[in-house]
């Protein structure tokens, strides 16, 4: 089964632009022949190590600059295409490399283990970045196909398409409506709370799929999601939010900066450091959306009282910051947000809501997706453990149910733009 | 076993769930965009006819099978649509062969000014109600814009499922049941707009039909030689959109060298009896009941005449039949 879901993953990427081959594979053969090269009796251990992580992190801060104006103007738009996925692939192959390195796991010896293990598609899209010893228990092992795990993927990768179709691109209408007519004030405050859903949906959404699609082929990948929007303060939210990536710079970035280990000045500089990082990570105009998170980090109080409350703020707070994400510079959304705190344009708003890119009938939809998805979020263990000890019959009625809801008020086809997952574009 | 019985049923309830979702979310074209019934409504016809209209709005509003069946007993539809391509035409014609093997085949050349799919909007008139066929299949590929998808035609509910905030009363109504909104092919309008001042007559850079429409018009003038089909070339009187003399020489040229009858009803106008000032519903584009009646009457005489047409009048089956429509014909005119 792994040849056949190797080829198949091959052959998928190279559609989408078989040069990404190129790409992809330097980091493969410089990650699975550099590892093999780390004994300790090496002694150019060092240098290989050095050599391999720079070579790797050029390649991708080179990805993540042409992006940013055409790299001063030195390449045309369209002249390169930044390699699908080389976010996260150089990722999941640096943290390998480096836990090789320093010795936490062994290298793989099966050059088409580790092809599978960079290549596996699903990921390659949306994450998550898998750590090595976490996917090689179920990777690399002979794996049955069961009934079991069709209907709990085929259930999951349902409820991502729930999520994109009828919560995220629903809301992408609304936003388009509000920044292509540059509305300020309260409409910036709805935009950024509906966007803080929208980027939920869309981004969970997506990792629901790989995961359901995994899980029909018995291959368990790590959660990237714990209801984040539930989190007491942003230090809490980064441990519910995009895990994957916040444990990769925890463990890659923060640690080896000294981590808590050094003074208490010192361990707030690294936090800003490492949330700076992952601004960048994003892209060059998140630098400062990484900062003002690593400034939040580094001094929020850590108190747990009025739990609430709290939510309800560092929810707010986080909604503002995805103001970054919304707005095509960082300038404008700065100003985007400073016009929430002095246009007071609530009435204008209530007026004009049902001329946002949503009729009264899609309001209710969305209004009723959104309780659902809260729902679901609040008892979501509850529920997924619920779900997977239902008979596969029950679970083969959940699924046409939630399939024809999807057809009915998904929002995709002719006039929406709506196929993309915008994490797929970091 | 019972598990398998208990998925089939339950796949069963999703499918008859989905079709339903589907004819509730598909436009009905019952009282609203009538012109996307059109197509269907021939496949409910009880007997054969002798000729056989194809072309855009300028068959369906300019001709009247009954009239001229009341006139010369002459035995004919209108298988016209909204824009209907030349392409679509020769599918139509093909799936016509299917059903019937008229004596004449009448096409007005209108549409060999386009050259490419026009709209999305009007491809939908044309293919929602069709019959699946392979000659349905082949009309959606030569007719999708490139943002369109197969899939949303194959699968409707794709395409209409953003109706569903948008549904009337209409789609309700004609869930389960359905009217003819025509009568063999002719839509009724009996509004009138007279003529004020028409558009102006643009240049073109090039005024020569394309070779993609001219293949078209061979492969329809093939099927017709193969069916032993006598295929007659129309221009139905629409005073605009324009067309130029260098169409109709072409036409004329193109018929000559086939054998083939044309007829360029424009500037036959005066002899038919048309007057623009009451006969138009939209000020020239295209004629109402009155003109098509005028214009009716007018080709069923040259189609009796040249072309030794039957008489069915005299055939007591056929004639109750058309009776009963012409009863309901007269009814709707009064209305």
């Amino acid at each position: 089964m792994n040849i056949l879901l190797l080829i198949f993953s091959i052959l998928i990427y190279a559609s989408l632009g078989p040069t990404n081959l190129i790409y992809i594979l330097f980091s493969i053969l410089t990650t699975y022949y550099g590892a093999l090269h780390l004994k300790k009796k090496n002694k150019k251990r060092k240098l290989i190590f050095r050599m391999v992580i720079i070579l790797n992190i050029i390649l991708l801060v080179f990805f993540k600059f042409i992006t940013y104006n055409n790299f001063f103007n030195l390449f045309k738009a369209n002249s390169i295409l930044v390699p699908l996925g080389v976010s996260y692939y150089t990722f999941q192959v640096l943290a390998y490399f480096i836990d090789v390195y320093q010795g936490k796991i062994k290298p793989e010896k099966n050059f088409f283990n580790y092809l599978l293990f960079v290549f596996y598609i699903p990921y390659l899209f949306i994450g998550p970045i898998n750590r090595y010893e976490d996917l090689k228990k179920t990777l690399f092992k002979k794996r049955k196909l069961t009934l079991n795990n069709l209907f709990n993927g085929l259930l999951r990768i349902c409820f991502g398409l729930f999520k994109k179709y009828v919560i995220a691109s629903r809301i992408a209408l609304v936003i388009t409506s509000i920044t292509t007519a540059n509305l300020e004030g309260a409409y910036v405050l709805l935009a950024t709370i509906l966007y803080s859903f929208q980027l939920y949906a869309d981004f969970s959404g997506g990792i629901d799929i790989v995961l359901g699609f995994s899980s029909i082929l018995g291959i368990t990948l790590q959660e990237n999601f714990k209801q984040p929007y539930l989190a007491i303060n942003m230090q809490d939210f980064w441990h519910r939010w995009h895990i994957s990536l916040s444990t990769w710079f925890r463990d890659y970035v923060y640690i080896p900066l000294g981590g808590n280990r050094v003074s208490k000045i010192r361990q707030k500089l690294n936090i800003i450091i490492t949330f700076i990082v992952s601004g960048l990570w994003h892209g060059i105009n998140y630098f400062f959306w990484g900062l003002f998170h690593g400034l939040i980090v580094a001094f929020e109080p850590r108190k747990k009282n009025a739990r609430f409350l709290r939510i309800a703020f560092n929810f707010l707070l986080v909604s503002l910051l995805w103001s970054f994400f919304i707005y095509p510079s960082s300038f404008t959304a700065l100003k985007m947000v400073l016009s929430i705190f002095y246009q007071f344009n609530y009435g204008d708003l209530a007026k004009n809501i049902l001329n946002l890119g949503l009729d009264l009938g899609n309001i209710i939809v969305l209004i009723i997706s959104l309780i659902s998805l809260i729902g679901i979020d609040l008892k979501y263990e509850k529920i997924k453990n619920w779900l997977y000890n239902k008979n596969n019959l029950t679970k083969l009625t959940y699924i046409c149910f939630i399939i024809l809801i999807i057809l009915v008020f998904g929002v995709y086809g002719l006039g929406f733009n709506t196929s993309d997952f915008i994490y797929s574009k970091f | 076993m019972k598990k398998v019985c208990l998925s089939i049923l339950i796949i069963g309830i999703f499918i008859l769930s989905l079709g339903f979702l589907n004819r509730l979310l598909s436009p009905k074209y019952q009282d609203s965009l009538v012109e996307g019934h059109m197509i269907k409504e021939y496949y409910g016809e009880e007997m054969n006819h002798e000729v056989i209209f194809l072309g855009d709005c300028e068959v369906y509003a300019n001709f009247s099978p009954l009239v001229m069946y009341e006139e010369e007993g002459i035995t004919s539809f209108v298988r016209g649509t909204s824009q209907q391509l030349i392409w679509q035409s020769l599918g139509i014609l093909k799936e016509t062969l299917k059903y019937e093997t008229p004596r004449i085949v009448v096409f007005n050349v209108n549409a060999l000014r386009y050259d490419k799919p026009v709209s999305e909007a009007y491809n939908r008139l044309t293919l929602d109600n069709m019959k699946w066929s392979r000659e349905k299949l082949e009309i959606i590929k030569d007719s999708m814009l490139e943002e369109e998808s197969l899939l949303d035609y194959i699968l409707p509910i794709l395409r209409y499922h953003s109706r569903f905030s948008k549904l009337t009363k209409e789609d309700f109504k004609y869930l389960f049941s359905e009217k003819n909104i025509t009568f063999n092919g002719f839509l009724i309008n009996k509004n009138i707009k007279p003529v004020s001042s028409l558009p102006t007559k643009k240049t073109l850079p090039n005024y020569n039909f394309s070779d993609n429409v001219l293949e078209y018009l061979n492969k329809i003038t093939s099927l017709c030689e193969e069916n032993n089909i006598k295929l007659i070339l129309i221009k139905a009187p629409s005073l605009y959109p324009y067309w130029y003399q260098e169409y109709d020489n072409q036409i004329k040229k193109y018929a000559y060298q086939n054998n083939l009858d044309y007829y360029n009803f424009q500037g036959l106008a005066t002899e038919i009896g048309i007057d623009y000032q009451t006969d138009t519903y939209d000020g020239g584009l295209h004629l109402n009941l009155y003109g098509a009646t005028k214009l009716s009457k007018y080709f069923a005489h040259i189609l009796k005449e040249k072309y030794n047409l039957t008489d069915y009048r005299v055939n007591e089956e056929i004639n109750s039949l058309y009776q009963a429509k012409i009863i309901e014909y007269n009814k709707a005119i009064e209305e």
